[in-house]
């Protein structure tokens, strides 16, 4: 397509393919995508903590130096030196929500997070039986 | 007298699920209270529920020769689910569950089995009527086994303020006498401030069939219907962590039809306990 430089749509196309190139320049960091396996844990009425092996999976278009921890457990933490993925396996109990986060080497950037979250079946109640005729009620 | 009530009976019935049906559809038109975790009148559903007494306690037996039967150590199990339900030996199914009135169709052993077998599953989870006796009736009676048996029917049970009541119409149907039996009671609150005192006033209702059943002898001894009254006081207190002291003592008068047989010594039953119960 031949355009003119002077005119409004050639103007907006040159924006257009600029911000194409600039978007497509791989920063550091970026394009890393985290996966957990499993995502969710699902509590019984009567289960108070999740207790399961947890699967993170992590690829990056470009070799990274970074490290995968989970937020308020300092217990967790594992570290990658120019790799483009890596994974990790760990057994965890736990109790309330938590969130995964890949970090740059020095801990100071999160790169990409997920979150494995528990979800709590709703206790139902019911009404218990009226039953003075029982000596026991 | 022989005699029985089966019109009676049937009239009564059709009154109780017509009364109970009427309640149960002016209960779903009022806002039902929300049954949560902090309700003393609530269960969870899906979850069993275990609890034992420790304690001191003794029931008579009114049978000849009958032995008392001492109450140290009492389990109780229930599971609710959605609608079906087992509580001790009980078992039912809720038709109707509100914040005042509940339907219920129910399924309860015999009770006065307890009376000739010590090892009747009603010595271990205690109920309503007395001790085994472990010693046979007197030789002029011949002896028979008494069947564990079934009753079953609706149950219709409410509260008002901190008045509880309780209506069951049974009909035997294990096949082993084909009685009727009725089972009232009405529990109020005497006292309550750290623990609750409350009284309940009940009876149980026996057609002529039940009460021959367990106390009746062909041609030496047949009875008619019998109506058993009974008064229960009863004390709890919560001590936390699961725990609670409980005191019950209660006085059931037997009828005529049932004291009047040779087999039986005494015109009621008394049971009293007092221990403490853990709900795990």
């Amino acid at each position: 397509m031949r355009f003119s430089m002077g005119s409004r749509a050639g103007r907006c196309a040159a924006i257009l393919v600029v911000a194409v190139l600039t978007g497509g320049m791989d920063e550091p960091g970026s394009g890393i995508q985290l996966e957990l396996k499993p995502r969710v844990c699902t509590l019984a009425a009567n289960e108070r903590q999740c207790s399961t092996t947890v699967h993170a999976n992590w690829h990056s278009p470009r070799e990274e130096s970074l490290c995968l921890i989970i937020l308020g457990r300092s217990d967790v933490k594992r570290c990658w030196e120019h790799y483009s993925q890596g994974t990790y396996s760990v057994e965890l109990v736990f109790s309330d929500d938590l969130l995964f986060e890949l970090k740059d080497s020095r801990l100071e950037t999160v790169l990409a997070s997920e979150a494995l979250r528990i979800i709590r079946e709703a206790i139902r109640y019911r009404h218990r039986r009226r039953d003075p005729w029982n000596i026991f009620q | 007298m022989v005699c029985d009530y089966p019109d009676r009976m049937w009239k009564l019935l059709i009154a109780f699920v017509l009364t109970a049906a009427a309640t149960a559809g002016a209960a779903r038109a009022s806002p039902v209270r929300d049954c949560d975790a902090d309700s003393p009148d609530c269960v969870a559903v899906g979850k069993w529920n275990v609890s034992l007494a420790l304690g001191a306690g003794v029931r008579s037996n009114p049978l000849v020769h009958g032995q008392d039967l001492p109450l140290v150590v009492v389990p109780r199990i229930s599971y609710y689910g959605k609608r079906f339900y087992i509580d001790d030996l009980d078992v039912g199914f809720t038709v109707f569950d509100g914040a005042k009135s509940t339907l219920s169709l129910i399924a309860s052993p015999g009770y006065d089995r307890i009376f000739f077998y010590r090892s009747d599953l009603q010595n271990i989870f205690v109920q309503l009527a007395g001790a085994a006796g472990t010693n046979p009736p007197p030789v002029r009676i011949p002896l028979r086994p008494r069947a564990i048996t079934y009753l079953a029917g609706p149950e219709w049970t409410f509260n008002y303020h901190d008045i509880i009541g309780q209506f069951d119409v049974l009909r035997e149907v294990t096949g082993h006498n084909h009685g009727e039996e009725v089972r009232a009671a009405i529990q109020l609150p005497v006292t309550r401030s750290t623990g609750a005192l409350s009284a309940t006033l009940g009876l149980t209702w026996q057609s002529a069939a039940i009460v021959n059943y367990y106390y009746g002898a062909p041609r030496i001894y047949e009875s008619g219907s019998a109506l058993r009254p009974f008064l229960k006081l009863a004390y709890t207190r919560p001590l936390g962590r699961g725990w609670r002291l409980e005191g019950i003592a209660q006085y059931e008068h037997l009828a005529d039809a049932i004291a009047d047989s040779p087999i039986v010594a005494h015109d009621y039953v008394v049971t009293c306990f007092f221990g403490f119960v853990h709900a795990f």
